[in-house]
């Protein structure tokens, strides 16, 4: 358990500390969510809180990739030596994954949460119920991704193709995922990748949460595009949390494991002098 | 009488069909200095990774304090501290978060830290660096803040590998200054490797490692009896009766401006020879073997490579 929480401290500690990182972190979501909330005005003119639809969007997508983001930190650890400082302590490798999943999550959540405060001055309208609501969903997508994103960190043998990697995996993730644009716009081709990502789940729910939708019947969830028909196979909002927690726990699974067995001493970067 | 805190047992670790270790066994004693000595790419590292839990072996036993590094691996690293070539402290956090990190990662009871912090700080003497964040000190002060944590949850066995490479030789003399110091204070184990030969000289027990073998271990003053010879230089006024000493006791020589240099592996014939000639020998210059001759006799390398 302390081991845990040291982590998690080192690691807001230094969130903190990286005064230009930070800005730019902080300066990056205002720029996204006010551009995006701009341009995509009129796309979702139509609906009942365009604001809402937008803001969710933007929201679990800034959690996605600062999550996924976040987990990364751990190369750099990796390459800076720190790690083996890690590896070589008496603490179990879940506890190590835990550590930093949590870092990269709390970071992420309150990220998302800064994000939905400053919706409010655009026109977003939530009840304290719904806030805490996609709170909690922040986290567990927060936490879904930073398993999924450490566990990548861990198979990664460099920093640069990992970089590389994160970037072609998520930009089609995002775009294919209903944050932005509404996947019942999308052609039906594309349909099979959207099913498969997992990021359309956490999108979908958190949508559900952000609009308000409790009330609505299950043709209405899938004519917005929050619930999803597939071949009469329904998947509600709901069961996006169950997805969610799903593949959360298989990639959290496999980091441990992933752990256990990665040679770290031979990921390092940046050595002094030759290793044998 | 003292036991064991390192054993190692045929330890032997491939690489596909490289061994990188070949079979090694020693032993180091509880409470001693070891130096363990090798060219690049001899196996040092991998032995002390083996030792440290970071990295698997083929084949063979390690044990620290009795207990097995493979399968009692969370009892080997309380018993540890380790220095490792590079610079492993968390750049961005300063001296004392890094040790106090240290203390939360091996669990040292909480009311204790701040007085532990305090005095390896003191042994290392970086007082005054406490709250600098560790990218800005030189060097030799990282190392030190590096030795500090090493030391700060009271380990059993300290690792110190290659420890004042890359500093420069007054901060390196500190270095030593301290790891000495710990040695005397704390009693612990210290096994380390150098680049560094007459670092060596000052430790109880050093072994050579050669292409994944240990090619001698002993203390530095066996080894250097053992594997280097004595070349003694002579200035004198009448060379030719020392010549025909020479001849007669059969000890190799060579003329040398204008001296004589006789190589022999004992010193017995030369303090005979010194005796019977005092009255015509002008000057005198006894080299005894370094662990460098020793190193050079055994490797056929010089170590700085």
């Amino acid at each position: 358990m302390r081991a845990i929480q040291a982590i998690l401290v080192r690691n807001l500690i230094k969130l903190f500390r990286d005064k230009t990182r930070f800005f730019f972190t902080l300066f990056m979501s205002g720029l996204l969510l006010f551009t995006f909330s701009f341009v995509m005005k009129s796309a979702v003119a139509g609906l009942d809180h365009p604001m809402n639809y937008l803001i969710s969007g933007i929201v679990i997508m800034m959690v996605f990739q600062s999550a996924l983001n976040n987990s990364m930190n751990i190369l750099e650890d990796i390459s800076s030596g720190f790690m083996k400082e890690i590896l070589v302590a008496p603490i179990a490798r879940w506890q190590i994954a835990i550590g930093q999943i949590m870092s990269s999550t709390v970071i992420a959540v309150l990220q998302g949460i800064l994000v939905l405060v400053l919706g409010f001055f655009l026109g977003l309208r939530l009840d304290p119920f719904h806030f805490l609501l996609m709170t909690g969903l922040m986290v567990l997508v927060g936490l879904t991704f930073s398993s999924l994103g450490l566990f990548l960190a861990a198979l990664a043998k460099e920093s640069t193709t990992f970089q590389v990697l994160i970037t072609v995996v998520t930009m089609p993730l995002t775009f294919l995922s209903g944050a932005y644009i509404p996947t019942t716009v999308l052609p039906s081709v594309l349909r099979p990748v959207v099913y498969l990502n997992p990021l359309t789940y956490a999108t979908s729910m958190f949508r559900y949460a952000a609009l308000h939708m409790e009330s609505m019947s299950t043709a209405q969830l899938v004519k917005t595009g929050v619930a999803f028909d597939i071949h009469g196979f329904v998947i509600r909002p709901e069961h996006g949390a169950i997805i969610t927690l799903a593949i959360g726990a298989t990639f959290f699974a496999l980091c441990v494991r992933q752990f256990r067995k990665a040679d770290f001493s031979r990921v390092t970067v940046f050595k002094r002098g030759g290793h044998r | 009488m003292p036991s064991n805190s390192i054993e190692v047992e045929h330890f032997t670790k491939k690489y596909g069909e490289f061994a990188a270790v070949d079979d090694i066994s020693f032993s180091v004693e509880e409470g001693s200095i070891f130096a363990f000595l090798g060219p690049n790419g001899a196996g040092k590292s991998t032995t002390i990774n083996t030792l440290c839990t970071i990295q698997d072996k083929t084949g063979g036993t390690l044990r620290i304090n009795g207990n097995d590094v493979t399968t009692r691996m969370a009892l080997v690293r309380k018993d540890i501290g380790i220095v490792f070539q590079e610079c492993t402290l968390d750049q961005k956090l300063t001296v004392r978060e890094n040790l106090k990190l240290h203390c939360d990662f091996y669990e040292v009871p909480r009311p204790e830290v701040a007085d532990r912090i305090r005095f390896v700080l003191a042994l290392v003497d970086i007082e005054e660096w406490k709250d600098a964040p560790v990218n800005a000190l030189s060097g030799g002060l990282k190392r030190r803040a590096e030795i500090a944590r090493g030391l700060v949850h009271f380990p059993k066995v300290l690792f110190l590998d290659e420890p004042t490479t890359g500093l420069d030789p007054q901060t390196r003399a500190s270095v030593w200054e301290y790891i000495q110091a710990i040695q005397k204070q704390k009693g612990i184990t210290i096994f380390l490797t150098t680049h560094y030969l007459e670092e060596a000289e000052i430790c109880d027990s050093v072994a050579i490692i050669d292409h994944g073998k240990i090619v001698a271990h002993d203390t530095p003053y066996e080894l250097k009896k053992r594997y280097t010879r004595t070349t003694t230089r002579i200035k004198t006024s009448d060379p030719s009766p020392i010549l025909r000493f020479c001849t007669e006791h059969s000890l190799e020589w060579t003329r040398e401006d204008g001296g004589l240099s006789i190589t022999t592996k004992e010193i017995g014939p030369v303090m005979d020879l010194v005796s019977l000639f005092k009255s015509s020998i002008l000057d005198l210059e006894i080299d005894k073997g370094t662990l460098d001759d020793v190193f050079l006799s055994l490797t056929g390398k010089e170590i700085r490579n």
